[in-house]
Formats: structure tokens, C-alpha cells, sequence
């Protein structure tokens, strides 16, 4: 799959080979700080003065360059589709392998980067358990009840809650084999066909 | 085991033959235990009551709730029972047909009364989704498995409450499946050394 850049990308990444290659890894930095940080005005200002070039310049490439790195992490693109999609750009070969370089390199992160971004349930992150036995109460005395406390810590947008329940022994068994039934699930050969022939 | 007075009074006119004949004492018996275990027939209409002064069967009735009550709270045994009703001047016979009313329904009534006050939202049930993600607008060829486990609940109160929903990788429901292993061996273990004491 090869990557369409449009005109104003073109015209974004085309300061590049006037920077040189130290410059492209400076730049290269700055996109990924920027998926992740945020918008870093002062970075940039910092790298024209090192760079000595215009802001104008500098910020052009950087969203340039995260344009082409986002893009080429988020599809995925082979090494091969990534050199043949940024031939059209006519740098030199030297370029072309920094720029390629840089896609390796960072690609892991950008995809855990926008793996963050999709839309999300409430997710599991820990849970704690406890074994009380309840011996009496207001209303009936000598009992002997055994239960199980459990803490299930969730992740849900950027919090994280906790929630206390409780349960017996017998429904306790249910659960384990309900959750044993779905851990087997995946090794069936239905789905180990779905996961065979997705990839 | 020990009544409060008013209970006492209750059950002196129960244990009364003018005032509580044979039948609308056993008619009275079945009463309180229904009112208390069987929430769709708590009426005192039966017609072996029909005879009997509104008051005086208002008053019987607590007495005898509030005797089941307190036998089912201290899991009072036959002879502790027979003391408290002698002490009332029932005869061997009416203390027999309570005795044998409450034996039966001594396991329900167990039941009942184990469920009332506060615990934390108990699980009752799991159901759980397995999906294999392909791609978002943000993500594409992320090729993870997925399930999305849903714990059903029930509250003590009010019996519903919604669902703890939460989504995890296999990875995480491995380590979820481990946990409750372990807290299953933990209570088994406990439960072992529970029967243990209470053969002792």
C-alpha cells in the first residue's frame, strides 16, 4: 500500500533537503514529541535558532514529517511501499534511507501513540481478593458463611476505579469455568483460522 | 430464649382454648409463617379466622412472628423453644404443632434472615465476548484479541443493580483467571477447616 501525499505535504517536506541530514533527525524528534506532547512552539523556535533557519520553516517540516510518519505507522507500510511512496519526493538516495530510518525507528511508538486514541471500554487493570466467613449478624447468629471479597481495579478513560464485590465459593467454581471456556475460545480452530488468514 | 412481654401476652391468648380453638391456632401458625416466608400470601383471611376478634388476632399474629423471629435468630433448639412457650401457658399439644410448623420451614426461614443487612454487590454470574480488533480510524492491522467480561451483580437491597462491564486482553484475563483460582483454593481450603470446627 503506498502512501498519497498531497501538494501542501510535498511542499512541507521539500525543506528537508536544504536542512541536511542531522537537521531531518532533529526534525524527526520534534514529530514524535509532537504526537505525543502536543504542539511544542518553543522547541521549534529553539531548533531554528540552532538550525538558523525561519520558525516558518522548521514548523512546516516537522508537520510534514508527522504527517508522513503517522500516516506510514497507522497502515502500517512495508520498508518497500514506505521508499517507493516517498520516491515521488525526489530526494537522494542518502535522504531517502535517514527518512526510512526514521520510520523504523519510531513507528513502535507512534502506533502505541494512536493505540491510546481508539475508542475504549473500561479496562481491566488489577484486582485484589479476600476470604471472610461471616460468623453472625443482627438478624441470625451463629452462621458460618464463607465468602470471597474481590477489589477489581478498572481503567476507565484517564481514571482509575475500583469496585468492591463479593461472591460465594459456588459461584465462585461458575466463574472460573465460564472464564476457562473463553481462554479456550481462542485456541479453536475457528478462531485460530479467523487470526491465520487476517494476517 | 426470651419474649417481650407483649410477645408473652400474645401468645397467653393463644395458648387460651375459648379464645383460639384448634383450627384458628393451626390456622394462626400457617399465617405467621407465610406472612414471613412467603411474600405474595401474608393475608390473615383464612376462614378459620373469620371468628376471631381483630384485635386478639392482630395481637397473636405478632407474638407468634416475633417468636419465629427469635428462634430463627438464635437458632433456638426444640427444648428452648418449649421452655418460652410453657412459660406461656400453652399446652404440650400447641407446643408440638408450633415445634413441628417450625421445623419445617426452620432451612427457609435460615435463609431469609442470613439476608438481611449490608454486603458489598454480590456476583452472581459472568458473561463474557471474545473479539479479534482489525483496525480503527486511528489504528490499522492491530490483530488483538479482546474479550469483553461482564460481571452480573445482584444488591443486597434492592436485589438489582447494573453490570461491571470491562474489557481485556488475553493476557489480562489469564492473570484475572489466576487470581480467582487462587481466592477458589483459598476459600476451599478455608471452607475444609470451617468443617473442621464445626465438627469439633
Amino acid at each position: 500500500m503506498l502512501l498519497v501525499l498531497s501538494e501542501e505535504q510535498k511542499a512541507h517536506l521539500g525543506c528537508l533537503p536544504r536542512l541536511g541530514g542531522a537537521a531531518v533527525g532533529e526534525l524527526g524528534r520534534l514529530a514524535v514529541e509532537l504526537l505525543r506532547r502536543g504542539a511544542a512552539p518553543r522547541a521549534c523556535e529553539a531548533a531554528a535558532r540552532k538550525l538558523n533557519v525561519g520558525v516558518d520553516t522548521i514548523q512546516h517540516g516537522v508537520e510534514g514529517l508527522t504527517y508522513l510518519l503517522t500516516e506510514s505507522s497507522k497502515l502500517m507500510i512495508s520498508e518497500t511501499d514506505f521508499q517507493d511512496s516517498i520516491r515521488v519526493l525526489g530526494f537522494s538516495d542518502e535522504l531517502n534511507k535517514l527518512l526510512l530510518q526514521l520510520y523504523l525507528d519510531s513507528r513502535k511508538e507512534i502506533r502505541s501513540v494512536l493505540s491510546e486514541l481508539a475508542p475504549k471500554l473500561p479496562s481491566y487493570h488489577s484486582l485484589e481478593w479476600r476470604l471472610d466467613v461471616q460468623l453472625a449478624s443482627r438478624s441470625l447468629r451463629q452462621q458460618i458463611k464463607p465468602a470471597v471479597t474481590i477489589k477489581l481495579h478498572l481503567h476507565q478513560n484517564e481514571d482509575q476505579t475500583a469496585q468492591v464485590l463479593q461472591t460465594d465459593p459456588s459461584t465462585l467454581l461458575h466463574l472460573i469455568q465460564q472464564l476457562e471456556q473463553a481462554l479456550g475460545e481462542m485456541k479453536t480452530n475457528h478462531c485460530r483460522r479467523i487470526v491465520r488468514n487476517m494476517k | 430464649m426470651e419474649l417481650s412481654a407483649y410477645a408473652q401476652g400474645g401468645w397467653r391468648l393463644l395458648g387460651d382454648p375459648r379464645r383460639f380453638p384448634r383450627r384458628p391456632y393451626a390456622a394462626l401458625l400457617r399465617a405467621a409463617f407465610r406472612s414471613l416466608l412467603d411474600h405474595s400470601h401474608a393475608g390473615l383471611d383464612d376462614p378459620d379466622l373469620k371468628d376471631i376478634d381483630p384485635t386478639v388476632l392482630k395481637h397473636c399474629h405478632a407474638a407468634a412472628a416475633t417468636c419465629i423471629l427469635e428462634a430463627g435468630k438464635q437458632k433456638a433448639d426444640i427444648s428452648a423453644i418449649s421452655t418460652c412457650l410453657e412459660d406461656c401457658k400453652l399446652d404440650r399439644e400447641r407446643i408440638e404443632q408450633f415445634c413441628t410448623e417450625y421445623q419445617k420451614n426452620k432451612d427457609a426461614l435460615e435463609i431469609l434472615l442470613g439476608s438481611i443487612g449490608r454486603s458489598p454487590l454480590h456476583i452472581t454470574d459472568v458473561s463474557w465476548r471474545l473479539e479479534y480488533q482489525i483496525k480503527s480510524n486511528q489504528l490499522h492491522k492491530t490483530y488483538q484479541p479482546s474479550y469483553l467480561v461482564t460481571l452480573n451483580v445482584e444488591n443486597s437491597d434492592s436485589g438489582s443493580h447494573p453490570d461491571v462491564s470491562f474489557s481485556c486482553t488475553m493476557e489480562q484475563l489469564q492473570v484475572l483467571l489466576s487470581f480467582v483460582i487462587f481466592s477458589m483454593l483459598g476459600s476451599s481450603c478455608g471452607c475444609n477447616f470451617l468443617t473442621t470446627c464445626q465438627s469439633k
